[in-house]
């Protein structure tokens, strides 16, 4: 079997000390970060793309990836501890979560939600493996016009899995697409946009923006509330993580369904941990003999979002590695990694790199079983953590996130335009704005571009190309299909229902 | 009686206020040249002068952008100037939307005003795009994607504000100025310090107004907190990541 010499590969590469570092670092990094209100994933990811400089590719892409599944475990920690959750993916699970708490059931709560997410991520691993070579060779039949249509599909799937609005989702799309004009034709050289400033020559960072409109905006509406968050820890001491056989019986149907659903959604473009979890809590109460109980301590509300946004997490990784197209602002930021590092990603570089591709899927589940060990006797320094008032928090997450983006390119003016965008972040929170579609945009624009200039110049300027190759006329059926369902009044409630679900 | 007519009054003083909003706002890169251009007379950038800047936007405004609007409809295909450009593409269609709202209902204030920004803002990237080559035969040009994408921003950006008109939803959400100003202040600071003062200095007096942007700052526990990150910092990043960045005022280190 080629999988299997392929893991096993992978497992070489990930066992190596200075890999099993990388991953110890990135999962310990990632927890911090979920538990710790007011940081998110992106920000941290794109504050320590710099640091990833000096270390091997291998290395510095495993780190990358156990800060972002790493988070989804730490989210839950405070979630159920403390009722704030970290991570927007951990907001459902403290509904239930939290609930359980109070009824001095903490710890099988954290048990159920450490034992789903690493069901979650190893079922993740294993289709990440699975998938990846039929994928990759799907990829190399596709023209540019079939992955134009793919990426436009891949934007119409994340204008449908946006809350809010269906129009200001694609507004926020294309507000993205246009800032990634800005700087030199890839064609041409012509300088578009760029006011004659050299720094904005080669195009705006995307690290740049991702810090100003996640990182800075962030802490600037954080202020908004007053620093002080009101905080009431569970004071009581955890005891007996075991969870009941009830408890277990009980979860078992929710993590495998909440695992099914997290993949498919991670695989999507445009899904990814967030909405994965929502839906998975949304399925498992339209589910339940009883939906009363949630709300109230249902430990399938732990177990389900959990499993979920594990799993989406690491099954996101599946477009990037195979087509080279990130799925969410997250895995944008890695081709950014990647590029630093002189990977091109894309259907290649599972042939090129296959170091880098299984060691790092290798490094997903030894990162998981770190997280486990991380998570579950360590839960009370975790916790501690949170004492940590935001009035010393916010102003340190703003000087990390200054020397971040300063030495991406020792760049200065990188800086300015990082607070500049996070005012704007700042502005698209306050008018309801997602700023996640408006990242998506600004990663695939120069893609899209290229490859509908390639298309139509093959096709010699007829636009019906993209309709008359089958694959390429699939792809936008489908694209189309599904914005006219979101749009229809009756799928609409549905979907907005999925969103509510936090807020009461 | 008397509580409806209140009402309608404060519905059109804030519509009077929006409208004023968007003639600002269709002011703005006009101003923003004006005021950068004030350095100039100290020596620093390079750029037309204000008095230049406030010349040739004047007359783009008053006299050149109508007189190329006559033109290009008598058929007149002679290439306008930038400012003329700006004045035309920018600004005459905010303004319009400026006295549009005054006559309008707004329900949405969130969603209209949003609209009408991000329709400006494409304005803008139109106007910032408009000289550069469109379509060459069947060959894409450089400026042809961001007309496309502009023009559909623009067409967004109206429909976002047309909702807004249409359908009730939330006014305007509050925004508060001391965070973001004092947020804002220390990244700038740390912008300007990094290479003249290096890590230690710029850190610290950055972590400092950082700090100001709450009220429930408490000093000594700030500066000690700021201390230790500032000497982490200085440690993490030159030392343990490598990564070049001075250490030290360069005034100190020669």
């Amino acid at each position: 079997m080629d999988l299997f010499a392929n893991l096993a590969h992978g497992f070489a590469v990930a066992f190596s000390p200075i890999n099993l570092l990388m991953c110890l670092i990135g999962a310990l990094v990632g927890t911090l970060v979920g538990v710790l209100p007011g940081i998110g994933t992106i920000a941290t990811v794109a504050m320590l793309l710099p640091i990833t400089f000096g270390l091997p590719p291998v290395g510095a892409l495993i780190m990358l990836a156990g800060i972002y599944y790493g988070a989804q475990y730490g989210g839950s920690t405070t979630s159920i501890l403390v009722n704030i959750p970290g991570e927007a993916t951990s907001v459902v699970t403290a509904i239930d979560g939290h609930q359980m708490a109070k009824q001095g059931r903490a710890g099988p709560a954290l048990a159920i939600a450490a034992i789903g997410s690493f069901f979650a991520g190893c079922v993740a691993t294993v289709l990440i493996a699975v998938l990846g070579a039929p994928l990759t060779k799907l990829a190399l039949a596709f023209g540019p016009a079939e992955y134009f249509s793919l990426m436009v599909l891949g934007l119409i799937f994340a204008v449908v899995l946006a809350k809010g609005s269906v129009l200001k989702a694609i507004a926020m799309i294309v507000f993205g697409l246009l800032l990634s004009m800005v700087g030199s034709d890839i064609e041409t050289g012509a300088s578009r946009m760029a006011f004659n400033i050299p720094e904005l020559a080669d195009g705006l960072g995307f690290a740049t923006v991702a810090m100003g409109v996640f990182g800075f905006a962030e802490i600037i509406r954080n202020l908004d509330a007053g620093a002080e968050m009101n905080r009431d820890l569970v004071q009581q001491k955890i005891t007996g993580l075991m969870p009941t056989k009830k408890d277990l019986i009980d979860s078992t149907p929710a993590i495998l369904r909440g695992t099914v659903l997290g993949s498919i959604l991670g695989i999507l473009p445009g899904g990814g941990a967030v909405i994965a979890s929502f839906a998975a809590y949304t399925l498992e109460k339209k589910l339940a003999r009883n939906p009363s109980r949630f709300g109230r301590g249902a430990i399938e509300g732990v177990a389900a979002p959990e499993s979920a946004n594990n799993a989406a997490a690491q099954t996101s990784f599946i477009p990037l590695l195979t087509l080279g197209i990130p799925p969410n602002a997250v895995m944008a930021l890695m081709v950014g990694a990647m590029t630093i590092h002189g990977i091109v990603p894309g259907p290649q570089v599972m042939q090129k790199q296959p170091d880098l591709v299984w060691g790092m899927i290798a490094s997903m589940w030894i990162g998981n079983l770190m997280l486990i060990i991380i998570n579950l006797p360590l839960v009370g320094i975790w916790v501690r953590l949170l004492r940590v008032p935001y009035r010393l928090m916010f102003p340190s997450i703003v000087i990390f996130c200054a020397i971040g983006i300063y030495s991406v390119n020792n760049a200065p003016v990188d800086v300015i335009l990082a607070g500049v965008f996070g005012l704007v972040g700042y502005w698209l929170i306050k008018h309801d704005f997602e700023p996640a579609p408006l990242l998506l945009g600004m990663v695939l624009g120069p893609l899209m571009e290229e490859n509908l200039r390639r298309a139509l110049l093959i096709s010699r300027g007829d636009w019906t190309v993209f309709l008359t190759r089958p694959l390429s006329a699939v792809l936008l059926a489908i694209a189309a299909f599904l914005l006219i369902l979101t749009v229809l009044p009756f799928l609409r409630a549905k979907r907005d229902e999925v969103f509510t679900e936090s807020e009461n | 009686m008397a509580d409806t007519m209140g009402h309608s009054a404060a519905t059109a003083t804030r519509n009077t206020s929006v409208a004023l909003g968007f003639c600002l706002l269709a002011l703005a890169p006009q101003i923003f040249e004006f005021i950068w251009s004030i350095g100039t007379i100290f020596g620093w950038g390079a750029g037309r002068g204000p008095a230049t800047v406030l010349i040739s936007h004047a007359t783009a405004l008053v006299a050149g952008a109508p007189v190329a609007l006559i033109g290009s409809i008598g058929g007149d295909t002679k290439k306008a100037s930038s400012d003329v450009l700006l004045a035309l593409i920018y600004s005459y269609p905010l303004f319009a939307v400026a006295i549009l709202t005054i006559f309008m209902t707004i329900r949405s204030a969130q969603d209209y005003v949003g609209g009408i920004v991000l329709m400006a803002l494409a304005l803008f990237a139109l106007w910032a795009s408009s000289d550069l080559q469109g379509m060459r035969g069947f060959s894409f040009g450089a400026g042809t994607a961001p007309r496309m994408f502009g023009g559909l921003l623009v067409a967004l950006g109206a429909g976002i504000a047309l909702t807004g008109l249409l359908s009730s939803g939330p006014a305007m959400a509050h925004y508060s100025w001391r965070g973001p100003l004092f947020v804002m202040a220390s990244i700038v600071f740390f912008a300007l310090a990094i290479r003249p003062l290096g890590v230690v200095v710029s850190a610290f007096v950055s972590f400092l107004i950082a700090a100001m942007g709450t009220h429930e700052t408490r000093w000594i526990e700030t500066v000690i907190v700021g201390a230790c990150l500032t000497l982490g910092c200085a440690l993490l990043f030159p030392y343990v990541l490598g990564l070049p960045m001075p250490m030290f005022p360069r005034f100190l280190a020669q």
